[in-house]
């Protein structure tokens, strides 16, 4: 079975008395470990589909399911728990909080997920080291350079062990060699502990690189799915 | 989520906008601040006045009179009730039989007299008292200063009021005065004058009449002393009644043609052992056909008055928090709007609505501590600095130290927990508002 099934999901705006498809009878599945690819153009509907997969937003017609569970009719505290145990999302611009240091942007979701405190410390350091931020660990944000943030960012979203990454654009926002780092990281992660990676962007490149699937958007609806059983 | 996580949060929160913070916790601390020190006003005044009386042995004394007095001002002119009801007569033996009752301590009839009083060449008109050696252990007969009390009832010593002597402008000191001759004038009947009445010259038939006694004390009481012991000078009964006046209500009697109809006097004052005796001791004169009157009978009403005045004071004292109460709300909505990206991020993270409003009941929480904290501290402040400035503006009107604000314990933890709660009610909307951000929303607007 499939871990994530996306069946005839649909989402509509209301503009005026028009009814606009941001996604159209979208179906795919996802198997666990496998890494796959969003691509299309700005306005493709990528990064909506995303939400949807990541439980931040549920107005949707049909379903996402998650080991046969549908998030689109899942209450407040199941998405919660979707968003802190399955998931674990990263962004574009980090989003991460400025006001807390590196190493307590990556301690935050353990906060919410009870994970014992004298632990805490421990593990946030461990995913930090994983990243090579080692030494970077009590430096707050606007101390750290794009790439230095995104790994803080990959850091905090791998803290609750999550079966799934969600990535919206990881690298949109950094240069050439800092992108393919990040992308090279979530390869390894995705190939080293066989954690599901879904990845949004617009570099069709390297969705067909690294990606086992690639799903191409565009207006809302699917156009091709590709798939590179060699990745 | 932990309730320390939860607190260390808040705690971060808070740190970030110090000044802001600050300046919530300052309004919280000005309203509780206002509200502790009313409170303690309201019960010390109320503590005070009562701990007064007691001490004054107001709650153990009653008056008891052979007229029935209107005393509890139903209307507002004393009623004499003889057209109402049959009045009994205050005779000795009456008095004998309430002595002779266990819950007495004393009782004695008032013996007043009217007199010029002449010391070291100064003189003033007051009034002669008799009072029987028992009432050496009330107040304010056990507090002599300097001096003591007589030891006999025909003792020829009278115990002088302060007040008499400030009436007087004597200014050596009390110490010097012990032992010093006192003149006594009073007025007798004259009857060599009777004769110049019927030939109709204008003139009373009295004289005067002048004895000599010593200075055995002198008594200072407080201004919430009984009426009776107030002023004047004080006599053993039996030295007292050997001291010629002329008797108004004698005056009256022969008038009226009714002699000793109202007995040999018109009042009795009564010493009851205890506060707790009162109340038997009162219905029993009352059965007797006798009018009573006693201040520790209007202990309830005294009770409702201060609770009246503990209840609007501390009504003043909340204007101030309920002011205090909007900075904290609008601190909270601030805050939202501020740290809106930063709640997405967390619901985003796995944080529940219910975590995101525990994080803002306890900003709230910490800002209502620590305004009650420091709250406390600056009412107490305030009322000591009061309560110094009004004792020593005061000082010369009423003779005690009082202390105007009790600051106790209690009033110290239930302001802070007080403010505690308030802040945490100031927070429901905010903290309400707070977690049902949409993440999706929140992280879009970047």
């Amino acid at each position: 079975m499939a871990l994530i099934q996306v069946e005839h999901l649909s989402k509509t705006y209301k503009k005026g008395d028009n009814k606009i498809y941001a996604l159209r009878n979208i179906n795919f599945d996802i198997q666990e470990g496998e890494y796959v690819s969003i691509v299309g153009k700005s306005g493709s509907g990528k990064s909506t589909l995303l939400n949807l997969l990541g439980g931040m937003d549920t107005s949707a017609e049909g379903g996402v399911y998650y080991n046969g569970k549908n998030l689109l009719t899942m209450s407040e505290k199941e998405l919660s728990y979707h968003r802190k145990f399955t998931v674990g999302m990263i962004f574009q611009s980090f989003n991460l909080i400025p006001s807390r240091t590196a190493i307590d942007n990556v301690k935050l979701p353990l906060i919410f997920s009870n994970y014992p405190i004298m632990l805490r410390e421990t593990r946030a350091c461990e995913l930090l080291y994983n990243m090579g931020l080692y030494n970077r660990a009590l430096h707050y944000p606007s101390e750290l350079s794009g790439g230095e943030a995104q790994r803080v960012a990959i850091a905090r979203a791998l803290a609750n062990k999550p079966k799934v990454i969600l990535a919206d654009e990881p690298t949109g926002n950094l240069d050439t060699a800092t992108s393919a780092e990040i992308i090279g990281l979530l390869k390894m992660f995705n190939e080293k502990h066989k954690i599901t990676i879904i990845m949004v962007t617009h570099d069709k490149e390297t969705a067909h690189k690294v990606s086992h699937k690639t799903i191409l958007l565009s207006d809302g609806e699917i156009i091709k799915i590709t798939s590179n059983r060699n990745q | 989520m932990k309730i320390s996580d939860i607190i260390l949060l808040a705690a971060d929160n808070l740190k970030r906008n110090v000044f802001r913070t600050v300046l919530t916790a300052f309004g919280v601390a000005v309203g509780i601040g206002s509200l502790s020190s009313m409170i303690s006003l309201g019960k010390g005044v109320s503590t005070n006045i009562s701990k007064q009386m007691e001490s004054n042995d107001l709650f153990t004394g009653l008056t008891m009179s052979s007229r029935s007095i209107d005393f509890d001002g139903s209307s507002n002119k004393t009623i004499l009730s003889d057209e109402k009801k049959e009045t009994v007569p205050l005779t000795d033996s009456i008095l004998n039989e309430i002595r002779s009752w266990e819950e007495v301590a004393t009782a004695f009839a008032e013996q007043i007299k009217p007199a010029t009083i002449k010391l070291e060449g100064k003189s003033a008109v007051t009034n002669i008292k008799a009072i029987p050696l028992e009432m050496s252990s009330f107040y304010p007969f056990n507090k002599i200063n300097p001096g003591s009390f007589y030891s006999s009832e025909s003792e020829p010593s009278v115990i002088l009021s302060k007040i008499v002597l400030d009436k007087m402008g004597i200014t050596s000191s009390l110490d010097s005065l012990i032992g010093q001759n006192i003149e006594i004038i009073t007025r007798v009947f004259d009857l060599d004058k009777i004769d110049l009445i019927t030939s109709k010259k204008k003139q009373l038939p009295v004289k005067n009449d002048t004895t000599i006694l010593k200075i055995k004390g002198i008594v200072q009481t407080s201004s919430f002393s009984a009426g009776i012991f107030n002023d004047g000078i004080f006599l053993p009964p039996l030295t007292c009644s050997f001291i010629p006046s002329i008797d108004l209500r004698n005056v009256y009697d022969i008038i009226n043609g009714e002699q000793g109809k109202y007995g040999k006097c018109n009042t009795v004052h009564v010493r009851v052992k205890d506060f707790s005796m009162l109340k038997t001791v009162k219905l029993r004169i009352e059965d007797k056909g006798f009018s009573v009157f006693s201040i520790g009978d209007k202990l309830e009403d005294f009770e409702k008055i201060f609770f009246m005045l503990d209840t609007v004071l501390a009504v003043i004292g909340s204007i101030a928090l309920i002011i205090s109460v909007f900075g904290i709300v609008n601190t909270l909505i601030m805050a939202i709007y501020e740290r809106r990206k930063e709640i997405g991020i967390m619901k985003s993270l796995g944080a529940t609505a219910r975590q995101i409003k525990f994080i803002f009941y306890f900003e709230a929480a910490i800002i209502g501590f620590v305004g009650g904290v420091f709250g406390v501290l600056c009412g107490k402040l305030v009322s000591q600095v009061s309560g110094n400035i009004a004792n020593s503006q005061l000082g010369n009107f009423i003779d005690s130290n009082i202390e105007y604000f009790a600051f106790s314990w209690e009033i110290v933890f239930f302001s802070i927990l007080f403010s505690v709660a308030v802040s945490i009610l100031a927070s429901i909307y905010p903290a309400d508002k707070a977690s049902k951000i949409d993440p999706l929303n929140a992280l879009r607007r970047e």
